[in-house]
């Protein structure tokens, strides 16, 4: 186990006939010894090539990336003591599952009874102890996945890596290997790296989540960081589910005080807000365009008290219940917000209901740029 | 009578048996949302009715009348897949409007409908571009619209959201409701998704080799699950499920020993004492806290996994007996790195219970 850096790191790939394409731009970030951490983005972000630069399977064009203090650009993938389980598994098909993933450990002179022991142990939190005899071949998918990740997370090595290592997971099994999992390399400080494209995966599991795309680093932080201060549209569309809400909206004067007119899809105006007079919101100035978020969750249905909440009353349009909660589907004019409440909530369809819209919820975003200017909690900071 | 009726349907293709005697009843007006692992028949089923598939055995019924040996196209089925195919040479009104000049509707009669459809599926404003002009979203919306627009008898809908990206699929799911009500359509819709068949079914169909293994509301799959099975299916993360054999106490209350505790199980488990039950308890049931609490199992949390707006622990009581508790989303608790001491509470009042070998709910 040991610490991870990237330093400047950039993949280009140069084919014949093709033009080159610079699949991961400068990224940097500094790994602590026992981190878990998660790569998401869509597919093409680059997520996949930092992987595997990291693992030795591709070259890096430019950077330094460390182990420990250890630069181990030059160093061949068998070299670098890495772990990793890929997404195609590659398992060895005329190996018995047991050995599988005993094969590193026995390869690197570990005595068969104490090789056996870490199988059986393995095996046991991942499930499949009951398939130990049997070949690759005769497996499901979800099984040799299990496989492959119980020969990576099997093994002593500095650093483990994951591509898509749940990808295949049963549904009846996933809530509880993910917790498994995630107990197991932080009881044994396994500084690991996964790549999934489910940041699902990733909040539930990492400790900090990059989040990439075309190439560029957006954010490198914890799933809270993440959720409450998104760096840019991006992040904020990306993570979390269900959606944050996003609604454009331009700043208005009207003598000294400032209102946020919120729009609908086509521009024309559903609702509008005062903007508080204080230092912090000066982002919001006069004539500006922004995009204001809001996550579902943050949405308070009929609110009480009086606390720093703008109020808004709309139309339910649609109402789901899920069991163990609700979803609310809820105009005001014609914008469109999506809000999570709690499944005793009954609104039905057509009926009017007040939200609030709690201030230290609400993201602003450049509307050209998509960076953020301003997170509400900063307002309400003292 | 039922608008729609699948009478005992059997369908074989070689010796695979895919439809097993199945029958089903869809009130005009109604989405009925039909809802199985892949393999389980769903496809089939919609083609029996949409006429591209003969049943082997029984019959399907559309407006009290039978529709055996009617085409396809006289059914007036309209039907639409995970990839929603639009014209790329057709602006969106063009592509919308398709189904009613195919039937000859005269001009303003045509763009009127165009319209109302279009405005209530918001894209109203880009009804002058082509497809590929279009968000992945508008496509979603155009393609719905055209399924919909000439009003067709019942509306079957494969797995549509199946391949859209969170955004639209959340969307979607809340606007769908709203469309179907104001078309009054008879809808079938198949999905793999628990929560678009909780979402958008006034009833579901549980689709389980071939045959229905239930169909009742949302509310009455989920709470009243009617066997271990289809309890499974719902809820993520799913319910937990302990072996437990219920005794009565010389007290008369009924006890089970679950994680090591002995628990007084509720009120409803008088006729329990003394038969091998599997308990089912939803993790959204389940709550976990620092402090012990009576009827509490001590509990050591494993490790705090967040999940979209909840937030899901992984509990382990003295025994090894794992439980899976959820609870709104919490940033103190997501944060926690490493074991702790808790106690887990099961609220017995929504706990199910299920025969140890049939599986169906006591």
């Amino acid at each position: 186990m040991a610490s991870l850096t990237l330093d400047h790191v950039s993949k280009l790939y140069e084919q014949k006939g093709l033009p080159p394409t610079l699949a991961v731009k400068d990224v940097s970030m500094s790994i602590k010894d026992g981190e878990i951490i998660g790569l998401v983005g869509s597919s093409g972000c680059g997520k996949t090539s930092t992987l595997r630069m990291i693992a030795g399977f591709e070259s890096i064009t430019e950077g330094t990336i460390r182990i420990g203090e250890r630069p181990i650009n030059k160093l061949k993938a068998a070299e670098r003591n890495v772990a990793m389980a890929f997404e195609g598994y590659a398992l060895y098909p005329p190996l018995r599952v047991s050995d599988n993933i005993a094969f590193s450990l026995l390869r690197n002179k570990m005595p068969r009874t104490r090789a056996d022991t870490k199988v059986k142990m393995i095996a046991e939190l991942l499930e499949i102890t009951n398939i130990l005899d049997l070949y690759p071949p005769s497996l499901s998918g979800g099984q040799q996945q299990r496989v492959s990740l119980a020969r990576a997370l099997v093994r002593a090595a500095d650093v483990f890596l994951l591509d898509e290592p749940m990808s295949q997971l049963e549904p009846h099994l996933r809530a509880k290997l993910r917790a498994r999992i995630k107990d197991y390399l932080i009881q044994n400080k396994m500084t690991s790296v996964f790549v999934t494209h489910d940041q699902t995966e990733a909040m539930a599991l990492a400790d900090r989540i990059a989040v990439m795309s075309e190439g560029v680093l957006q954010q490198f932080g914890s799933p809270v960081d993440l959720k409450e201060r998104p760096s840019n549209l991006f992040v904020a569309g990306f993570i979390g589910e269900p959606p944050m809400n996003l609604l454009k909206a331009q700043v208005t004067a009207e003598g000294r005080a400032r209102r946020l007119m919120v729009q609908d899809e086509q521009g024309r105006q559903a609702f509008s807000f005062g903007v508080p007079d204080r230092a912090e919101a000066t982002p919001l100035q006069n004539g500006r365009k922004v995009y204001v978020g809001i996550r579902p969750h943050k949405i308070v249905v009929a609110p009480g008290g009086n606390g720093a909440v703008e109020r808004v009353t709309g139309t339910v349009v649609s109402s789901e219940w899920l069991g163990d909660q609700s979803y609310l589907g809820v105009e005001i004019g014609d914008a469109f917000l999506i809000v999570v409440a709690d499944r005793s909530v009954r609104a039905p369809h057509e009926s009017q209901i007040t939200l609030g819209l709690p201030y230290e919820a609400l993201h602003f975003f450049d509307s050209d740029s998509g960076e953020a200017v301003l997170h509400g909690s900063d307002l309400l900071r003292a | 009578m039922a608008y729609l009726e699948v009478k005992s349907a059997s369908k074989s293709f070689g010796k695979k048996r895919v439809l097993e005697g199945l029958s089903l009843e869809v009130e005009r007006g109604e989405c009925v949302v039909v809802f199985g692992p892949s393999g389980c028949g769903k496809t089939t089923l919609l083609r029996l009715i949409a006429g591209v598939l003969e049943p082997d055995q029984g019959e399907v019924w559309i407006d009290g009348k039978s529709v055996m040996g009617v085409a396809p196209e006289a059914r007036g089925v309209a039907m639409a897949f995970q990839n929603f195919a639009l014209y790329p040479h057709m602006d969106a009104f063009e592509n919308i409007a398709s189904p009613l000049r195919a039937r000859k509707l005269p001009e303003d009669e045509v763009k009127q409908r165009v319209h109302e459809i279009a405005g209530l599926l918001r894209i109203d404003h880009v009804l002058d571009h082509l497809p590929r002009q279009l968000s992945n979203g508008q496509k979603q919306r155009t393609s719905l619209a055209r399924s919909l627009v000439h009003g067709p008898s019942v509306l079957m809908l494969d797995d549509p959201l199946r391949n859209v990206d969170a955004k639209i699929r959340y969307e979607m799911r809340l606007e769908l409701p709203r469309v179907f009500r104001k078309f009054h359509s008879t809808v079938l819709y198949v999905t793999q998704d628990y929560k678009e068949a909780l979402a958008l079914g006034n009833r579901i169909g549980v689709l389980m080799d071939g045959r229905f293994e239930q169909v009742d509301s949302p509310v009455g799959i989920y709470r009243n699950p009617k066997n271990q099975r289809v309890a499974s299916l719902f809820g993520d993360p799913p319910i937990n499920l302990f072996p437990i054999r219920p005794e009565r106490g010389s007290d008369g209350v009924v006890h089970a020993q679950i994680g090591g505790q002995r628990l007084a199980l509720g009120t409803r488990s008088a006729e329990l004492a003394g038969r091998e039950c599997i308990l089912g308890v939803r993790p959204e049931d389940v709550a976990f806290d620092f402090e012990p609490a009576p009827g509490g199992i001590p509990v050591e949390l494993e490790a705090v996994t967040p999940f979209n707006v909840r937030t899901v622990t992984l509990l382990k009581a003295g025994d090894d007996t794992e439980i899976l508790a959820s609870r709104p989303e919490d940033n103190i608790l997501a944060t926690a790195r490493g074991h702790r001491r808790g106690w887990a509470r099961i609220d017995f009042d929504r706990a199910l219970f299920f025969d140890a070998a049939s599986g169906i709910r006591l």
